[in-house]
């Protein structure tokens, strides 16, 4: 996957002596995609972000964003916050406890017209999926609306750059899933670069077309996910990696006439049997699968117990350590296989090719979508 | 009972005035202990703090070393600006305020110190400026922790006794504020004056915190 290709919108240089055992000190160059800074705590992520946002001062370095000089230690430039332009979500929300939602998702409307406002707000609501929560107060959101809420918020007075502060990190699966799908859509319609910290690996792999690797506040490696994963060979960075899970939104579609399994549709992709769901046909749901429970074949199987093959591609083969995740697309949902580190090669299975999941009926969670 | 109104009406105006003051100078100086770090801070706190421990008269006495007529302060307003302090109303004004300023400014930095201060880099991110970060979310969420102050400063105010009577003295229908008016009454024998005052003084503390009570908006449904 080729990294280069965008005009550089974003390009920092920032060091900082945080405290005795951590200096950061990193280039970040990003255009109009989505980063993803990822690394073990105590890397520096979140305060590499600060520093880039404005919230903490660099002892050195310089910062422009789509042309402007945000920072400059060698002129002596230091852009105060409400300049910079730059939007950003936290990991605790931030939300304005005494303002409703409308208000928090127009606070950064301030000059413009009431009804220039108005017309923003509902835009920016939209696309983040909060439009009938507008009038709510904040108190009675759910932890994914509240961060919903805090990305329209951020988007309101369009930003050129969008900080991502591990956002999805205190919240469940589903939440987490739609998030994310909100932070793509909001970056095809704003064509603003997005810069996101995680240390979760699925999140690094799927989220970015471009990884930055940080280990003790310096960026150890660059480029396309798969790519950096591979280099990273067996880092410490991921050496304890969690179980990945597959997250998807779907629609139950059928039950079997004798009750012993469900029919599943995931929105964009593929049909999966499931252990019966008691639910109504058409009944939202939110379905998970551990990324240790998708086999992987390089063709379909006949005489399989398993009631799921479902056909798809090899987008990347992620390599590190003793494992690897083979990144599959499915119509238009991704899905992540993790196998040993030798298993994709052995089977021929690299980007590009054609590929069978395998899937027990029993492996597949089905919960009634939430909030 | 209430034939004599003009004490009251004078505390009234007195406290009035003292909380207004209090509120003017207490909410930038709760503020700066609250988020500015500079040298001295402990002891600015603690003068600042001084008021709430000293006797009252012992407050009176150091005002009056300030802004006595023959002190340096007090003959240069007097001088230049044609305004004595002492024996005046506004001397009732400036003794009980800074009796009252303590009990507005501990409340106050406590409101202040509770508003999460990410909160405010979120607003300046937004494109706001420190006045309207001040406006839109400071005060705001400080709002209810500074209310219970400007009660506590108003009630105090209203009684103030030693420091008034030190600093403005014990003038009828000048200084003469409820709390000397009470004491003077019980000094002659005239007990029904003194009930009625004391009934009176009492009820506009009470209105106070009531009124206090029912404006503030109540508490904001948290997770």
């Amino acid at each position: 996957m080729s990294v280069d290709e965008r005009p550089t919108i974003l390009d920092a240089r920032v060091a900082r002596r945080v405290h005795a055992g951590l200096t950061v000190d990193a280039t970040i160059r990003l255009g109009d995609e989505i980063g993803v800074l990822f690394g073990p705590s105590g890397a520096g992520k979140s305060t590499l972000l600060r520093l880039i946002a404005g919230l903490e001062r660099p002892d050195g370095g310089r910062v422009s964003l789509a042309g402007a000089t945000l920072y400059d230690a060698a002129r002596g430039i230091d852009a105060p916050l409400r300049e910079r332009r730059v939007g950003m979500i936290f990991q605790d929300d931030l939300l304005f406890p005494h303002l409703d939602v409308a208000g928090n998702v127009g606070f950064g409307l301030k000059g413009a017209s009431r009804s220039e406002r108005a017309r923003r707000v509902e835009e920016v609501a939209a696309l983040c999926g909060v439009s009938s929560l507008l009038g709510r107060s904040v108190g009675t959101l759910s932890g994914g609306e509240r961060q919903r809420v805090g990305l329209a918020r951020a988007l309101a007075p369009r930003p050129r750059l969008l900080l991502c502060d591990e956002p999805v990190s205190a919240l469940d699966l589903p939440g987490r899933r739609r998030l994310l799908e909100r932070l793509r859509g909001a970056r095809r319609a704003e064509g603003i670069p997005i810069l996101y910290v995680t240390h979760s690996p699925a999140e690094a792999i799927t989220l970015g077309t471009r990884l930055f690797l940080l280990e003790a506040g310096r960026v150890v490696a660059e480029g396309s996910p798969a790519d950096v994963l591979a280099s990273a060979g067996d880092r410490s960075a991921l050496r304890h990696m969690e179980g990945i899970r597959n997250a998807f939104g779907g629609t139950v579609a059928e039950h079997a006439p004798d009750g012993e399994w469900s029919r599943v549709t995931l929105d964009g992709g593929p049909s999966l049997i499931v252990a019966p769901v008691g639910l109504p046909p058409g009944s939202r749901v939110d379905v998970e699968v551990a990324g240790d429970e998708v086999m992987l074949a390089v063709g379909p199987i006949a005489g399989l117990s398993a009631r799921n093959q479902i056909e798809g591609r090899v987008e990347a083969v992620a390599v590190h350590g003793r494992e690897a995740e083979v990144v599959v697309r499915v119509g238009e949902t991704r899905w992540l296989a993790s196998t040993l580190a030798s298993t994709p090669a052995s089977l021929g299975v690299a980007p590009g090719r054609a590929v069978t999941l395998i899937v027990k009926a029993r492996s597949v969670r089905v919960e009634p979508a939430g909030g | 009972m209430f034939d004599d109104l003009g004490p009251l009406w004078l505390s009234l105006k007195v406290a009035t005035a003292a909380t207004a003051g209090v509120a003017a100078l207490g909410v930038p100086a709760a503020m700066a202990l609250a988020r500015l770090r500079f040298p001295g801070k402990g002891l600015a706190a603690g003068v600042l703090a001084l008021p709430l421990v000293l006797p009252p008269t012992v407050v009176g006495y150091l005002l009056l070393q300030v802004v006595g007529r023959r002190a340096w302060l007090g003959e240069w307003l007097e001088r230049t600006l044609g305004v004595a302090l002492v024996f005046h109303w506004s001397g009732a004004v400036l003794a009980a305020a800074v009796t009252a300023f303590p009990l507005f400014l501990l409340p106050a930095r406590g409101a202040f110190e509770a508003v999460d201060p990410r909160l405010e880099d979120a607003a300046r991110l937004l494109g706001r400026g420190e006045a309207s970060v001040f406006l839109a979310v400071t005060l705001p969420l400080a709002w209810r922790g500074l209310a219970a102050g400007l009660v506590l400063a108003f009630a105090r105010a209203l009684g103030d006794f030693g420091a008034t009577m030190m600093v403005a003295g014990d003038i009828p229908g000048l200084t003469q504020t409820a709390s000397l008016a009470i004491y003077d009454a019980v000094e002659v024998g005239d007990s029904r004056r003194a009930a009625g005052l004391a009934l009176g003084v009492s009820s506009l503390s009470v209105a106070a915190l009531v009124i206090a009570q029912r404006t503030l908006p109540g508490r904001e449904a948290r997770p």
